[in-house]
């Protein structure tokens, strides 16, 4: 269960992360979507990998909760969603 | 370290028998090219020879409208074939220039469609995509890829510390959990890397619509799907203004695309707006020599440039998605690195059943004898087994149908055989002995794939060596034919050298697994039924 749901939470982790990523690099991200895309899986392969670690089962999984919320309260002070096509 | 073990086997029992299959089928899917003309029957008298590329297209254009907004042309100097989508069956139909009568017309004609089966095998597990927008099949293998690349990055840190050690330690030891031990770590650590490029393709084609819909909800925002469409196809959408012109010869075409890039070799045409002044015109291909090999030539149908996407000339976008493909079907270095994909992708399908079987014996081990344990290495056995020999039997169909009166009912007997052959040999592993299950499949499973080229020999002929697609599949055949023959050939001999778990002989119930005097005897039994 734990590890099915790391896996669960460690998606939209991984897209925030990168979509942070493109609103800090200074390029356009619709250039590089698909590299983008390869680097989310990449990176979601290793959040599950991680939340493996630790000894007990509950932290990790609340680390994935909050860090998901962190990482959408940080994505809406970009000016990703919805502009710039 | 032991949360890692934990990780890697259960993601492992997790995904394991679904990667079984889909490198099984994906080691034959290597040479999918090369499979469909394989599973085109062939008569020893042969029809007239059939129209060119152009009249095949004036005749699919005339009698199906559809056509005319998209088709792609697969260009064959025997046999060209043109594929649309036919909005009346919300489905893509493949029309060849056999297909058509002596006065141009279509006649829907039942074909082998193997070449297909095995690829859907291969990326959806054979689940039918009934025009859902989410592949489910697909979705999930992309997701089953994805607990692949987990468990792969837990079994590099496992074994980085001995990885040297490892490496040359294929022993049984007198145990035989010892030889699947060191067979799984061997495999894994020889193909480490040809495993992270396939969970990490496969989860990025796999879950690419699960990815796109969560990227445009969590970052971009409904501006993400136009996107994706403006930077990753060729050219943008007709337009029709309502002009018609006349097509130029296909022959014109291919000279106008290579005139755009010499290098090019043509792989199919995608033509948008057929006879439309508004319609363009994908020249598909590679440009040999790169990882990343995919190329195309957009024309307009005066056969004028609009575009020109090849290695050097492209986005980085195009530049990224083209060796994902390329990296995944191992097409872009000839017929060498397809025959080393082709072994790799065996040899995963061996990596997955020890790993199964390792995860079975060593719960047997921690929990004690429970149903559990039992239950899971009869499916892994049963599973195997049934899609091993499952696909030769399709195979089989395949070639022997056509020269029969039920020739109608090959594409769906292909299937179909294939489905029973594995709900009975999942059934039947579920009630026998492990051991003489695997034992009694392995001696079984070579000579269904050595009766292959056999059969299409009698059918067909010199026709089955001479043309080189035959020869190519057949020899593909025959290797296959001869690796289950080594793991046989290993198997019976593991059995007589080592002791296997309890897990491996009779049933699981009160009182068992049997003791040691029990194990041995049915070790030995099976080990001299099969000297036999």
């Amino acid at each position: 269960m734990r590890y099915f749901l790391g896996v669960l939470l460690s998606l939209p982790l991984s897209l925030m992360l990168i979509g942070l990523l493109a609103a800090a690099l200074p390029m356009p991200w619709q250039g590089w979507l698909v590299l983008q895309l390869i680097a989310a899986i990449v990176l979601w392969m290793l959040l599950a990998l991680l939340v493996a670690l630790p000894a007990k089962t509950w932290p990790p999984l609340i680390a994935l909760v909050v860090g998901n919320l962190a990482a959408w309260l940080v994505l809406q002070a970009t000016p990703l969603y919805g502009v710039g096509a | 370290m032991r949360r890692m073990i934990d990780l890697h086997a259960w993601l492992g029992m997790a995904s394991g028998l679904a990667l079984f299959v889909a490198f099984f089928a994906g080691a034959i899917n290597v040479f999918h090219h090369e499979l469909h003309h394989w599973q085109e029957p062939h008569f020893a008298e042969q029809a007239a020879t059939p129209m060119g590329m152009d009249r095949l297209l004036e005749r699919v254009t005339e009698q199906y409208p559809d056509a005319r907004k998209r088709l792609y042309l697969l260009p064959d100097d025997d046999d060209p074939g043109v594929m649309w989508f036919e909005s009346a069956d919300s489905d893509w139909v493949t029309a060849h220039a056999t297909d058509f009568n002596a006065e141009g017309v279509h006649e829907a004609t039942p074909r082998s469609a193997l070449a297909d089966f095995i690829n859907e095998l291969h990326f959806a597990l054979g689940i039918p995509n009934p025009g859902w927008p989410i592949n489910i099949g697909m979705t999930f293998m992309g997701l089953i890829s994805v607990m692949y690349g987990v468990a792969l990055f837990s079994g590099l840190l496992i074994h980085w510390p001995k990885i040297r050690k490892e490496f040359f330690a294929l022993k049984h030891e007198g145990n035989m959990r010892r030889y699947w031990k060191n067979l799984h770590n061997v495999i894994g650590i020889i193909s480490f890397p040809f495993h992270l490029i396939m969970s990490v393709t496969g989860a990025a084609m796999g879950m690419f619509t699960v990815v796109a819909v969560l990227l445009g909800a969590l970052v971009f925002g409904p501006q993400l799907r136009g996107v994706i469409t403006e930077q990753t196809e060729v050219w943008s959408a007709v337009e029709s203004q309502g002009n018609t012109v006349i097509m130029p010869r296909m022959g014109d075409v291919l000279s106008a695309a290579r005139n755009e890039l010499p290098e090019l070799t043509v792989d199919w045409l995608e033509i948008r707006g057929y006879g439309d002044a508004a319609g363009w015109i994908d020249v598909a291909g590679s440009v040999p020599g790169y990882v990343g090999h995919h190329a195309h030539v957009v024309l307009d149908p005066t056969l004028g440039p609009l575009r020109v996407i090849a290695p050097g000339q492209r986005s980085l976008n195009f530049a990224s998605l083209s060796p994902v493909y390329s990296l995944h079907f191992g097409d872009y270095g000839g017929l060498l690195v397809k025959l080393l994909y082709f072994l790799l992708g065996l040899l995963g399908s061996l990596l997955f059943v020890s790993g199964n079987i390792l995860w079975c014996e060593r719960r047997s081990d921690r929990t004690g004898p429970g149903r559990s344990s039992a239950f899971l290495l009869r499916l892994t056995l049963g599973v195997c087994a049934g899609v091993v020999i499952g696909v030769a039997f399709s195979f089989l169909v395949s070639k022997l149908l056509p020269h029969t009166p039920l020739s109608g009912l090959v594409a769906l007997a292909e299937r179909g055989v294939f489905a029973v052959i594995l709900v009975l040999l999942v059934a039947w592993s579920l009630r026998a002995s492990p051991l003489r299950f695997s034992s009694q499949m392995l001696r079984v499973a070579p000579f269904c794939y050595l009766s292959i080229p056999l059969l299409q020999t009698v059918l067909e002929g010199s026709h089955a060596w001479l043309e080189a697609d035959n020869r190519l599949i057949n020899l593909v055949l025959l290797a296959v034919a001869a690796c289950l023959w080594v793991v046989r050939r290993q198997f019976r001999k593991r059995i007589r050298q080592a002791e296997p778990h309890p897990l491996w002989v009779g049933k699981v119930s009160e009182g068992d697994p049997r003791h040691l005097t029990d194990t041995e005897r049915e070790a030995d039994a099976v080990a001299s039924d099969s000297a036999r």
